[in-house]
């Protein structure tokens, strides 16, 4: 299977005043298409810094990151942008809705960014998703009228709208009760299945990174092993908190 | 493109909702948008209205489009509002015909017109001693009398003068007795007080029949003095060729008399001056109390303004008292007593009663006066006809005297209200070049000839008496005015103009009749020296441009002219409008820039607690453009719904003050309003410069916020702090 993000030795440093913080020092992945995958790893092990890479949020500062075959160092803020537009979908941990537009709003808002599909085109597409994660009676609605679960299944039509190959999710389930939290992840495996869409999501949860295909263990910016999560439950050094 | 209308759609949507998310921050912000563009449309439109009324006074009445002057002069021209601070120093502009020339080459320039502005303090007749003058005619035409029948109509006329001399002497008893009233007794000079005693006595009248000339002797030297009544009057006055003026400002109108024949000496009033400070003050205040009733809708009884007219025309009766004799006296005592159903007999007394009048007798009374009483009278000091000795101080210092016949008075159609428009009287151009000092070579023959008409008389001092009182060779009247009288004229206040001068006897009459007779030769207008000239343009919006183009002629032709507009021509009121203006912008600007301040501020906390939405937006792919627009037209929303409103309302109030009309409360306002209201109107360029202002103001305000929030980067959506 064809990699959609290819990362070697990506190492990122941030700059806080005199003091460089190594967030990563030099991790190597690749992701195929289609794959389900759970990065894991304490606070502060680089989780979030990997996906802002993989995710064009971020640039590494040395070592290449390579999303749907474009190495992301070589591209413009702009031409960034385009490719998060245009191939990759976002989870919030936090779900980040617009909080003045409805829901349906807030799911055509990447479509309306597009500028390609037309306007009953983008309705059928926002409905059918609303459908598939079940809140087609909240189409209009504020996201401050819904509970955190029906946001999250919000965020996760949003951040499939456009029909991206990568979907990034970062903790998503966070902010979640553990019932909601696995209804959530359902959907996304669901979606996964159905659609061909890669995810890729962040979690420091055992119940949660049980549902990946594959487990990508990190520690102190370093990629410490990936493996299939019936695995990783035995490993000793298990990433929990 | 449906997408890119689609993405606007819910830009403008986020935008709207986030204005409703945040209401206060609105309110206020809008509100100030609101306030700013009413303010700019209001503003500008009143000030806008009060310079087009004000253009047409200035440009309909003297000065033209464009005014024309020497380069070289020391002052700037001011046409106008300088009545107080004496002319500018002008150079002359040599040869007018020359000027013209230039100037009728610029494709702009309709016609041109010679000028040349100045002022003199006139003192007009006092009643008293035009009385004395028809006595002294009369009391000669009965020495003179050939026929029965002459000497019986000459007895019949000095009777009648004298009474009313009698008249005017008892007046001054009257006044005499109030001073003694009020005053101490040092106060009054006993020698007046006796002089007074005298000329009421019967015995004085008995001998005035002796001996006349003695009697009238003692009369212009002793009583004259105590009678003056004519006040100090300061025409300003515009040397023009008549006929050229009347072509290039076609709204001028004769309204009494007649208009100077070409190549006449003659002094045209402008019928605002001649009604403002020429009528009988009486009359005039009847007139504006009438207009304030009429046309203002004040009424007496709350107007303080009219109050006071009222009070002022029961108090000053006196002027009318003057200039009753005799039989007049009887006539007003028994047509008063009538109207007013009184058995007083003061007519002083009935006056002031009949002055005393409310809202409901008041235009009953006007009636009574003007067709009862007013026959009777002298309305105006000066009347059509009468020839005006103008003296002025020259640009070098010594005065100079020209006398001028009053042909009549004029104004301008459509500006009949407007103060500035009639504040300038016209005289010929010959005369105003002798006044302001210019000695042309008319002027010097003009001289050899007075002289040479003077030697023909030349009088020993012996003889000159008689040739004081005793010659009766001519009618003082000339056949065709009715009874001109001789109207002294000086800049130096204080100085009685009761004093016969010796010239006048001599050589006065000779130049009242070269005044009424002479022509000038063709050229002498056209040739000679005009300190200004008018300049009336084909195309009034291209000013500007005109301006450029006489100046740069001027170059060519090797004249140095320079020119400006109307309003720098209108000279302080001109100026005023500008610093009106001024103000306007200052305050417009200074409510803008606290706009500007308070927006920013608004803005930049509302993007502050955006940071995550907006880099939730960056995240999931809008470009740094999307969100400029969003907030850009976050703002411009809310500029153009809030400021449209506002120059809206000021549009509608406009409108409908501009139906109602703004009344002119004081003289000051019907001066700026050229009118006694003053209807403002709406001009679509100011709606548009609101709308324009108030969009930069706001578009500007949300330049900061925006470079803010573009540099919000994707992490930031991530972070975790609410």
């Amino acid at each position: 299977m064809k990699a959609i993000v290819s990362v070697r030795d990506a190492v990122k440093n941030y700059t806080l005043g005199n003091v460089v913080v190594p967030a990563l020092r030099g991790v190597t992945l690749d992701v195929v298409a289609g794959d389900f995958i759970s990065i894991a790893g304490p606070s502060g092990s680089g989780k979030t810094t990997l996906l802002n890479l993989i995710g064009c949020v971020d640039t590494p500062t040395s070592g290449v990151v390579e999303v749907a075959g474009k190495d992301t160092r070589q591209l413009s803020e702009r031409a960034l942008t385009e490719l998060r537009l245009h191939t990759i979908g976002f989870i919030f941990q936090s779900f980040n809705l617009v909080s003045v537009l409805t829901v349906f709003q807030n799911i055509e808002l990447p479509l309306l960014l597009q500028r390609q599909l037309s306007g009953p085109e983008r309705k059928t597409r926002v409905l059918g998703l609303l459908e598939k994660v079940g809140i087609r009676d909240y189409t209009n609605h504020r996201p401050s009228e819904l509970s955190g679960g029906q946001r999250q299944r919000v965020a996760i039509a949003r951040a499939l709208v456009t029909r991206p190959q990568l979907v990034l999710a970062d903790e998503p389930t966070a902010n979640l009760d553990s019932v909601t939290g696995q209804n959530i992840l359902d959907i996304m495996k669901e979606l996964n299945r159905t659609e061909k869409t890669t995810f890729i999501f962040s979690t420091h949860d055992q119940h949660v990174m049980a549902n990946a295909n594959s487990i990508v263990r990190l520690a102190d910016g370093k990629l410490v092993d990936r493996v299939t999560p019936g695995v990783a439950a035995s490993q000793p050094h298990g990433a929990q908190v | 493109m449906s997408g890119w209308f689609a993405t606007l759609g819910v830009v403008a949507q986020m935008a709207f909702r986030n204005l409703f998310a945040s209401r206060l921050k609105t309110i206020i912000v809008g509100g100030i948008i609101f306030f700013g563009g009413l303010l700019v449309v209001v503003g500008n439109s009143l000030l806008d209205s009060v310079v087009a009324s004000m253009s047409r006074s200035v440009i309909g009445s003297v000065a033209g489009h464009i005014q024309v002057y020497n380069a070289k002069s020391k002052d700037s021209l001011e046409v106008m509002g300088r009545m107080m601070m004496g002319d500018p120093d002008l150079a002359q502009l040599d040869d007018f015909s020359k000027v013209r020339a230039s100037l009728l080459k610029v494709p702009n320039v309709k016609s041109v017109v010679p000028m040349g502005i100045s002022g003199a303090l006139v003192t007009s007749g006092n009643t008293i001693d035009l009385a004395l003058e028809k006595l002294r005619n009369a009391v000669k035409a009965e020495r003179d009398a050939k026929t029965d029948a002459d000497r019986a109509r000459a007895q019949a006329q000095v009777a009648a003068e004298k009474g009313h001399v009698r008249q005017i002497v008892s007046v001054l008893q009257g006044d005499l007795k109030n001073a003694k009233a009020v005053l101490d007794a040092k106060a009054i000079d006993p020698a007046d007080a006796e002089a007074v005693t005298r000329a009421a006595s019967d015995k004085f009248w008995q001998d005035f029949d002796k001996d006349p000339f003695n009697g009238l002797e003692f009369l212009e030297n002793r009583i004259a003095s105590q009678a003056a009544d004519a006040d100090l009057l300061f025409l300003n006055y515009v040397g023009t060729d008549f006929q050229a003026f009347q072509k290039s400002f076609d709204r001028m109108k004769i309204v009494d008399g007649t208009m100077v024949p070409a190549g006449k000496r003659g002094f045209l009033f402008a019928k605002q001056v001649y009604e403002d400070q020429l009528k009988l003050k009486a009359a005039r205040r009847l007139d504006k109390i009438k207009e304030g009733i009429d046309s203002q809708g004040e009424t007496i009884a709350t107007d303080p303004d009219l109050k006071r007219m009222v009070r002022e025309n029961t108090s000053q009766v006196r002027e009318i008292l003057l200039q009753l004799d005799a039989p007049k006296t009887t006539d007003f005592r028994a047509k008063l007593q009538r109207e007013l159903s009184s058995t007083e007999t003061d007519v002083g007394k009935l006056l002031a009663t009949f002055f005393q009048t409310d809202d409901q007798n008041f235009h009953q009374r006007y009636d009574f006066f003007y067709k009862e009483l007013a026959p009777s009278l002298e309305l105006y000091r000066v009347r059509i006809g009468d020839v005006l000795t103008i003296k002025a101080f020259t640009r070098s210092g010594y005065v100079q005297s020209v006398n001028v016949p009053v042909y009549g008075t004029f104004q301008f159609q459509g500006l009949e209200k407007s103060t500035l428009a009639g504040a300038l009287n016209l005289m010929d151009m010959v005369s105003f070049r002798e006044l302001y000092g210019f000695m042309s070579g008319e002027k010097l023959a003009e001289i050899q000839a007075l002289q040479k008409e003077a030697g023909a008389h030349d009088i020993s001092r012996e003889n000159a008496e008689a040739e004081l009182f005793g010659k009766a060779d001519a009618p003082a009247d000339a056949p065709a005015v009715k009874a001109p009288r001789h109207i002294q004229a000086t800049t130096t206040p204080g100085v009685s103009a009761v004093t016969h001068d010796l010239g006048e006897s001599l050589g006065g009459k000779l130049q009242r009749e070269e005044a009424r007779s002479r022509v000038f030769p063709p050229g002498e207008v056209e040739q000679g020296v005009v300190l200004n000239a008018a300049v009336i343009v084909k195309d009034p919006k291209k000013i500007k441009e005109t301006i450029a183009a006489i100046e740069a002629q001027g170059k060519q032709d090797g004249l140095s002219l320079k020119a400006i507009d109307w309003q720098e021509a209108a000279g302080l009121i001109g100026k005023f409008v500008n610093v009106v203006r001024i103000v306007l912008y200052v305050s417009i600007l200074i409510i803008f820039l606290i706009a500007l301040v308070i927006i920013n501020n608004a803005l930049v906390m509302a993007t502050l607690e955006r940071v995550k939405e907006i880099g939730t937006l960056r995240a999931i792919g809008a470009q740094r453009r999307f969100i400029l627009a969003m907030l850009v037209i976050e703002s411009i929303v809310v500029g153009v719904i809030f400021g449209g409103l506002g120059a809206l309302l000021g549009a509608l109030i406009v409108t409908v003050v501009g139906k109602i009309g703004i009344p002119a409360k004081s003289d000051i306002w019907f001066f700026f309003f050229s009118g006694p209201r003053l209807h403002p109107f709406i001009g679509t360029s100011n709606v548009i410069a609101a709308f324009v202002i108030v969009l930069l103001v706001s578009a500007f305000s949300s330049f900061y916020p925006a470079w803010i929030a573009m540099r919000v980067t994707p992490r930031q959506a991530m972070s975790e702090e609410e």
